[in-house]
């Protein structure tokens, strides 16, 4: 057996004695990802109750009320009626509704008259994504009012009789507001909280394995172990190699096991396993050659934790493990372009939301491969220093 | 006593020939050239930093000499990577994995050295019966003893059987009991055919295990050996320790004025001293120490033996 296949298997063995080395692979990332996947859980599937005044009872709010109840807005919201514009505003401040619209008495017959009457909302500053919607809902309701009052009175002024006035009404009602161009993600699929932060956390937590693996090769050189290894015979360089090989190893595992348990624990979207597990692979050998990076770059264990601090959140924080990057200023999102997982981390977002396979991933993982050569080349050239006795 | 080498030094299993090392601009190992014969028990002999260690990294090929060759069975160390399975090395500090047992470590060491299945068992159960720590073989090393820990640290370089045993200051840190033990195995290595580079800033521990003996000093080999040679360089001189306190460099000065006496050192709260007739000059020695207001606490006269000669050769003392 290859000498560097020994001392991974040395390694691997010792890592899994280690208790706190188990925690930070496997548990912390998954109890990180399913707290955050609690925390934004609203975020995910947002739904309100809305109270709803009819003090008209005419045709317009009958026009009103069934969009409301329109299929398409089901799983938005819930329509509640109301008695009065005052047990709305009791409703709205007990939280029993979010938010509340009243329909003015007399509302469908202004319509057709010189002075509409407003369409009221009623919503908490607690919740401002139910008094958005529902602002929203109702001004478009109002815009499509005003170019059907609007249509109207040009064919009136036209010549347009007003015994044509139903029949004109019927026409209108069934015109729309032209569509608009509206901003959308590129996925046909939303995005949920633990399908980011699931990979995240994993990649966040995959970075500890640096620092593990650096303090182990220097407390084995403080003891002797590297010294003693190296006397007998095999190539110094082998030592190196097997200590990254654990590192692999453990990492990948790590990855497959969060994977695996978000998925089936959590619900979370990785995408297509084929395309998730080359997008971890290649996330792990980033990994493995930043790990060797830092055994070069450190002459002490002291310095090695330095070193390995400074990568770890440097990149959990410029490649979006902590936030969103669809949410990140476009700068943020460039410089995470510049990190392993800012590319990885855009794969399994695209994998999530557009059910891609591994077409979609080929470009991140030619950016990480990319990073990982560079960095690889970097160690190379420290490791002769870094196995010297 | 020491026995005698099995081979003659004409066929030596190790030959290191002007060896050079330099870190920076200090050089460790100066034109240092020795030979090995196979079974024999060499000292290397000096204080701390005086090249010792650098020399046998060099014969390990942990470090590279900057001009010298070194052969080990006819192999160069440098060029032949297998050559390495000839020695066993055994560094000052434990090397062994704490939470790991003695057979994990024995296991991983021996797999290095390319020994596997039953052949690594039967060593592993040699080793560890050879260090009397057979019993506690499945109990992991941090719950040794230091005696125990320098056993298996021994151990761990005998596994594969090497032609060569490298033992670099085995007994720093030991107690009486395990560092009898320790030199006991070490004898035991030379009279099995083991050949047995040792290195000792302990005078005492080169005079009772090894055949031969090389003094090293600032990095040169200044002299090297039986004891019996080296001794001999001093004539019918004899060696006197005077345990003093006070100044004891002027001590020293003070006996060096004195006819007779060859060479005077500090070490240890004592003055070492060389002298032609110990007998003779020991009450011009005691008058000195009592101009300088030193307090002597106890006086010795003894042969000459490898510290003396040490002291002869470099005037200075063995651990100062």
């Amino acid at each position: 057996m290859p000498a560097s296949f020994l001392i991974a298997g040395k390694d691997l063995r010792q890592r899994l004695r280690d208790r706190s080395a188990v925690v930070i692979g496997l548990v912390a990332p998954l109890v990180i990802a399913a707290l955050m996947s609690f925390a934004f859980k609203g975020a995910d599937t947002f739904h309100y109750t809305l109270g709803l005044v009819d003090a008209d009872n005419g045709p317009v709010a009958s026009g009103l009320k069934s969009i409301l109840h329109d299929s398409s807005l089901s799983q938005l919201i819930t329509v509640r009626e109301l008695g009065s514009r005052e047990a709305a505003a009791s409703a709205v401040r007990a939280n029993r509704v979010q938010a509340a619209l009243v329909i003015p008495r007399g509302f469908s017959e202004s319509v057709t008259g010189q002075r509409p009457l407003p369409l009221s909302t009623l919503t908490s500053i607690n919740n401002q994504p139910a008094a958005g919607i529902t602002t929203a809902i109702a001004s478009s309701f109002v815009a499509q009012l005003n170019a059907n009052r609007l249509s109207i009175a040009t064919a009136l002024d036209a010549g347009a009789t007003t015994a044509q006035l139903a029949d004109l009404q019927a026409v209108v009602a069934g015109l729309h507001i032209p569509e608009q161009l509206v901003q959308r993600p590129v996925g046909s699929q939303p995005l949920k909280v633990i399908s980011y932060y699931g990979p995240a956390m994993a990649i966040f937590f995959l970075f500890f394995t640096i620092s593990y693996t650096a303090r182990s090769f220097f407390v084995d050189r403080s003891t002797g172990m590297i010294e003693r290894m190296g006397a007998a015979p095999i190539r110094p360089v082998e030592i190196l190699l097997g200590k990254v090989l654990s590192a692999f190893v453990f990492g990948l595992a790590s990855l497959g096991v969060i994977a695996l348990v978000t998925t089936l624990a959590f619900g979370a979207n990785w995408g297509d396993p084929l395309a998730a597990g080359v997008v971890c692979l290649a996330m792990v050998i980033a990994v493995v050659c930043l790990t060797a990076l830092v055994i070069g770059l450190a002459r002490t264990q002291r310095q090695a934790d330095g070193i390995a601090a400074a990568v770890v959140f440097g990149l959990a924080l410029l490649g979006g493990n902590f936030v969103f990057l669809s949410a990140v200023p476009d700068v943020m999102k460039r410089i995470a372009l510049f990190t392993p997982n800012g590319w990885a981390l855009r794969a399994f977002t695209d994998l999530s939301t557009t059910g891609g396979g591994l077409r979609t991933v080929v470009t991140p993982v030619l950016a990480i491969l990319a990073f990982s050569l560079i960095v690889a080349i970097l160690a190379a050239l420290l490791a002769r220093r870094a196995v010297k006795p | 006593m020491a026995h005698e080498p099995a081979a003659a030094r004409s066929d030596p299993l190790l030959r290191c020939n002007s060896l050079v090392k330099w870190f920076g601009d200090r050089v460790a190992v100066d034109d240092v050239s020795f030979g090995l014969a196979r079974g024999e028990i060499y000292g290397l002999l000096g204080p701390n930093g005086a090249g010792k260690t650098t020399t046998i990294k060099m014969v390990c090929g942990l470090l590279q000499p900057d001009s010298g060759s070194i052969m080990l069975d006819g192999r160069s160390t440098k060029e032949d990577l297998a050559a390495r399975s000839l020695v066993g090395y055994v560094p000052q500090d434990v090397a062994l994995y704490p939470d790991l047992t003695a057979s994990e470590n024995l296991s991983f060491l021996g797999r290095l050295y390319r020994l596997s299945g039953g052949l690594l068992e039967e060593r592993i159960k040699e080793a560890l019966e050879l260090t009397d720590l057979t019993e506690r073989r499945h109990d992991r090393v941090d719950s040794y003893s230091g005696g125990m820990k320098r056993r298996l640290n021994i151990a761990a370089g005998l596994l594969h059987h090497p032609k060569l045993l490298v033992l670099d200051e085995p007994t720093v840190g030991v107690d009486p009991q395990s560092r009898h033990a320790i030199l006991e195995r070490v004898r035991s290595f030379g009279i099995g055919g083991v050949s047995v580079l040792y290195t000792t800033h302990y005078m005492e521990e080169a005079e009772r295990v090894c055949d031969r003996v090389g003094i090293i000093d600032h990095g040169r080999l200044i002299a090297e050996g039986t004891r019996r040679e080296l001794v001999a360089h001093l004539g019918e001189r004899d060696r006197i320790d005077l345990a003093a306190t006070g100044d004891l460099q002027r001590v020293a000065a003070e006996c060096r004025a004195i006819q007779g006496v060859v060479e005077a050192a500090v070490a240890d709260d004592s003055v070492h001293l060389i002298a032609d007739d110990g007998r003779h000059v020991l009450p011009a020695v005691l008058e000195a120490a009592n101009r300088t207001g030193a307090s002597v606490n106890s006086v010795e006269v003894k042969e000459a033996d490898l510290e003396a000669v040490f002291l002869h050769l470099t005037g200075t003392a063995l651990r100062e």
